[in-house]
Formats: structure tokens, C-alpha cells, sequence
């Protein structure tokens, strides 16, 4: 019982500590351009938290969340833009709407096995992408909302500039990994585990594993939907582009190079993988002047390639367990040299 | 009265009769062994209890209802534990977070009470751990809570596995060779344990091989031979059975 609230208050206040490095960064970061860059990170933060969650712990991969991604940023943008509602309802709406489509095509769908989701959920991606460009009288087709998006706003201030937007975002990032983390060391959180471990023997003990799969899911799914939103109001423009089967792959990639199984991965893989897609639009056109962003597609690819031989468990403890080897062999040379 | 009633339950696999038209009853508070030679259909009878698959024919009535072909997470919620012939630790967890999960029946936190957990949500988790911490210390593990689950011995796996069904507070415990690989300090720990159980009120159904334990603990043994019955009865009628122990204990000692 006191290692258990020991434990607990480890990671609490290992939340409270990186939560204020966040929150002072801007004060120190004073260029709009990097700003923007984290103002990216948190966004994608937000999905790839919801995405391990259904990746580390349900043990199922979707190569549809841009679609959820979409849906939510559509929704934003729509009702906002179009139909004059309010930024926040419009999120909310798009939210529990998009929760109801992941719950109502995941129910067929867990009761399969695992590769038929992942290969669902790609369709998933499919269609709604192709629903964006071809609905051209809802959405504007390919050239995106004609309507201009407005900026979110709390009361009276107005979020229009990248140091104001830095701080929604991350709250709802921050907001994203505490809640997600309740989940994980929860009942739920516990019986999702428990499945990993065996399945057999969760069963045994009453856990009804495909319902925990679904719910878990649909969270994801809602999560995904806010950072559209968050996307929307932010960019204040949106077209299907940035919600095809590209940013699906990229959200996976993201998760799996921070790891699954740490609250911490996804800001890692998110940072890494963020970071690396804007050296890249640098450096590509410079080594082959008319390459497209297609090639980013194969330095992706090489990176997932290389953690899923080399760091299977994701950065987070990749690195870890690199340190650990490191100390290891250290402390042998040193014994070694001693005699 | 009756907590667990079995009537001409059958179960082939393709040609292989593994079970074969079999009937028992088991009296709530009772602790009945299943004994009998390799290949006698023990598991396969356990697995049929407790939904791991449905039978061929034939019916399971637990507490007055029909429980035949109900998948295992239901079967489990009915209030009917086990645990393994070979251990099935969540080894992705600690000591105390496995017994949590026999838990899960007990307890009603949703996806909505994980996200945000208020005040009856963490009341509830308090609840599970003292509950998990209970059944830990019932079993001697009280102090390798917080320890990874496959860090422990394998004699202490198994304590924990039946801590762990325990946690679900069931009515019927099937126990499947609890006895197999310990010594003889642990046989006598798990035999005490065993006890404590029957004590609580819980009825416990086990397969054992250990013959000495069987007469010692059981209070009525069914003895299967190829998936048939072979005989029911006291420890003493079934050692002065002559059927028995011409088919399967001659060699023994008592």
C-alpha cells in the first residue's frame, strides 16, 4: 500500500514537472516559426496519445485515424464556418460524433481478429477521404472549405496568434496524456493489460475482452477528433489533403518510435518524427531538386524499419534499456580493469 | 443443496471422445476431486465448465441455472473461478495488479469512471487493493506485491494464481493440479490454503495427482477413466473399490 502511493506520487509529480517545462517554453522559444512547429506537436500529440492507448493496450493498430482526424476537423470547420455555431460545440459535436462512428464500425469488426481491424480501418480512411474531395457542395471538394474558419476564442481573448494557441493546445495535449494515463491505471486499463498477458485467463475472470476493445477505441477515436478540431481553428483553412492515408501511416509511425507502453512515448515520437518531416522539406529539394514529398514516405518507412528490429519497445525504452546495457558493460570493464 | 449439477455432458474432438456422457452433482460447501490416469478428460472437463468451449451434449446447471455453452467472461460473472494446469500469470504485471484483475467482476468502474475517476471511482480502486492485498495475504505473498509476477518462484505462481481466482470471490473454485511441482512444504501450505477457502464458504472442485492430498482434503472423488465414470464416492469407498483399483490404482500406496 505504500509502495503503491509512493508509486503514484512518482508519477505525479513527474506529470507536474514536464507540464511546467511545457508551459514555460514559449517564453523561451520567442520564434513564430518554431512555435508553430510545437503548436504541430501538441496537435499530433493528442492523436497518438489516443492512438497507444488502442495500439499498447487494446494490441490493435488502425490505419485510419486521419480519417477520425478529419471528421473532426470537418465537423469544426462546417459547423463553425457555415452554420455560425460556436467553436466549442462544434468540437464537442464533432467529438462524440466521430466516437459514434468508430463505436458503431468497430462493433463487426472486433469480433474479428486483429489484421482484419487494422485492414478496416484503412478502408475507414479510404472512404472518408474520399467523401472530403467528392462532396464538393459540404466540404469545397479537393480546394478545401471556401469559407474561412474562425479563430477559437475564451471569453473575450481572441486565440489568433501562435504564443496564445501554444497554451490551448498543450493544456488539451497535457489534459489528453493525464486522462489517458487514469485509463491505463484503471479497471479498464487493467483488463486491456490483462489480455496481453492472457487471454485465457482474462477471460477466466470475467474480463469481456472485445467490449473493452471497442470503448477504447472510440476513445481514440474522439481523441483524434479534437486535435482535428484543435487543427482547424488553428490552420483556419482545411482541405482533405492533410487527412489522407499519409498521415494515418505518419500517426503510426509516431507511436511506435516513441513506444507504446510510456505516457511519455507519444511526445517523443511525435517531436522525432515532427521535427525530422520539417528538416526534411529542407534538405530533400537540396540533394534531388525535383523530388516531391514522396520521399519522405521512404525515410518514414526506413526509421519504422529499423526501431520495430533495433528498439521493438519504442524510444522511450529503447533508450532506457540502451543506457542500462551501456552501464552494464561499463561496470564489467571497469571490474575487469580493476583486476 | 446442490451448487453444481452435470448431466450427460459429452465433448469429442472430431473422432476423439474426450468426454463421454457425464453426470455429478456437487454439494455447495463440498470439496470433490476429479482423479484419473493421463488422457482421462479432467481438463477437458474444466474447460467445459467454465465456457472455455461449449459441450457437445448434455448440460451444466450452476446455482439453478442452465450455464451450458455460455462464453468464459460470463461463466466467470456467474461466480465460478479457476486456475491452470500450466500457470497463466499476467506477466506484463505486478503481483498485486494480477489479483486486481480477479477483481473485475467486483467491481463496476466503466470506460467514462477510468477517464475521469471522482470520488466513488477511487473509493472503489481502494476497495480492490485492500480486497487484492487480502487474497495476497491469504495466500503468503503479502510482501511481493509490488514485485513483477514472473520474478516469483514457480510454487508462489501458483499461490498467486489461486489468489487470484479467489479475488473473484466465487461460489465454485476449480483448481486445476494446484499441487503439481511444489514440495512438500508448499503441498502442505496449499492444503491449509485449501482449507481456508472451504472455510469461506467457497466450494472447490479440483484434479490432482497426488494421491495423498486427494484422500486427505477431498470429501467426495469422481474417477474418470477415457472420458466415462468410473466411480463417485468417499475417499474410503473409492481406496475398497475394486473397479478402481483394478483400472487405475492398483499400483498405488495408501
Amino acid at each position: 500500500m505504500k509502495d503503491l502511493t509512493k508509486r503514484k506520487r512518482l508519477r505525479h509529480s513527474l506529470i507536474i514537472i514536464f507540464s511546467a517545462i511545457i508551459l514555460l517554453l514559449p517564453f523561451i522559444i520567442t520564434n513564430n516559426y518554431y512555435l508553430s512547429v510545437l503548436v504541430i506537436i501538441g496537435i499530433h500529440t493528442i492523436v497518438v496519445v489516443g492512438l497507444c492507448l488502442l495500439m499498447g493496450y487494446a494490441g490493435q493498430i488502425s490505419l485510419g485515424h486521419a480519417a477520425f482526424y478529419g471528421l473532426g476537423a470537418y465537423t469544426s470547420g462546417i459547423l463553425t464556418s457555415t452554420y455560425n455555431v460556436s467553436p466549442w460545440i462544434a468540437m464537442l459535436a464533432g467529438a462524440v460524433g466521430t466516437g459514434a462512428v468508430a463505436y458503431i464500425i468497430g462493433k463487426p469488426i472486433f469480433r474479428l481478429k486483429e489484421h482484419y481491424l487494422a485492414l478496416a480501418t484503412l478502408g475507414l480512411g479510404l472512404i472518408v477521404h474520399v467523401i472530403l474531395m467528392e462532396e464538393v457542395e459540404l466540404t469545397g471538394g479537393p480546394s478545401g472549405l471556401t469559407k474561412s474558419i474562425p479563430y477559437l476564442s475564451i471569453g473575450k481573448l481572441v486565440l489568433n496568434s501562435d504564443f496564445k494557441y501554444y497554451f490551448l493546445v498543450w493544456i488539451v495535449a497535457l489534459l489528453a496524456i493525464i486522462l489517458a494515463n487514469n485509463v491505463v491505471h484503471s479497471r479498464i486499463g487493467r483488463a486491456l493489460r490483462s489480455i496481453h498477458g492472457s487471454e485465457f485467463a482474462a477471460q477466466s475472470l470475467g474480463v469481456d475482452t472485445g467490449k473493452h476493445k471497442l470503448q477504447v477505441f472510440a476513445l481514440s477515436a474522439m481523441y483524434a477528433s479534437i486535435a482535428g478540431s484543435l487543427y482547424a481553428h488553428y490552420i483556419t483553412f482545411i482541405s482533405p489533403n492533410p487527412f489522407g492515408l499519409m498521415t494515418s501511416i505518419q500517426f503510426v509511425v509516431m507511436a511506435v518510435v516513441g513506444g507504446l507502453s510510456s505516457i511519455w512515448g507519444p511526445i517523443l515520437g511525435v517531436s522525432v518524427i515532427t521535427v525530422l518531416t520539417e528538416a526534411l522539406k529542407e534538405v530533400i529539394p537540396k540533394i534531388i531538386p525535383q523530388a516531391g514529398g514522396e520521399y519522405e514516405i521512404v525515410v518514414f518507412g526506413f526509421i519504422l524499419v529499423m526501431i520495430m528490429i533495433f528498439l521493438p519497445e519504442g524510444l522511450t525504452a529503447g533508450v532506457v534499456n540502451l543506457y542500462e546495457r551501456w552501464r552494464y558493460r561499463k561496470e564489467r570493464t571497469d571490474e575487469t580493469s580493476g583486476n | 443443496m446442490k451448487l453444481l449439477e452435470i448431466s450427460g455432458l459429452t465433448k469429442s474432438f472430431g473422432g476423439v471422445v474426450a468426454v463421454n456422457d457425464l453426470s455429478f452433482s456437487l454439494e455447495k460447501g463440498q470439496i470433490m476431486a476429479i482423479i484419473g490416469p493421463n488422457g482421462a478428460g479432467k481438463t477437458t472437463l474444466f474447460n467445459l465448465i467454465t465456457g472455455v468451449y461449449p459441450p457437445t451434449k448434455g448440460s451444466i446447471v450452476f446455482n439453478g441455472r442452465d450455464a451450458t455453452g455460455l462464453p468464459a467472461h460470463r461463466i466467470a460473472t456467474l461466480g465460478i473461478a479457476r486456475t491452470f494446469q500450466n500457470l497463466q500469470i499476467f506477466n506484463n504485471m505486478t503481483v498485486l495488479e494480477n489479483v486486481m484483475v480477479g477483481q473485475h467482476t467486483r467491481s463496476t468502474t466503466g470506460l467514462m469512471g477510468a477517464v475521469f475517476p471522482m470520488g466513488p471511482v477511487q473509493r472503489e480502486e481502494r476497495k480492490v487493493v485492500e480486497n487484492s492485498l487480502e487474497k495476497l495475504a491469504m495466500v503468503g505473498l503479502a510482501d511481493k506485491a509490488m514485485e513483477s509476477a514472473p520474478n516469483l518462484p514457480y510454487g508462489r505462481q501458483k499461490m498467486l494464481e489461486i489468489a487470484r481466482a479467489a479475488a473473484l470471490e466465487p461460489e465454485l473454485l476449480l483448481l486445476d493440479e494446484p499441487a503439481a511441482g511444489l514440495n512438500s512444504t508448499e503441498t502442505r501450505e496449499l492444503v491449509n490454503i485449501i482449507y481456508e477457502l472451504r472455510d469461506r464458504g467457497i466450494t472447490i472442485l479440483l484434479v490432482e495427482h497426488d494421491m495423498e492430498t486427494v484422500m486427505e482434503i477431498a470429501d467426495q472423488i469422481v474417477v474418470l477413466n477415457f472420458g466415462n465414470k468410473l466411480a463417485e464416492g468417499t475417499p474410503f469407498e473409492i481406496q475398497n473399490n475394486q473397479e478402481v483399483i483394478s483400472a487405475y490404482l492398483g499400483e498405488e500406496e495408501f
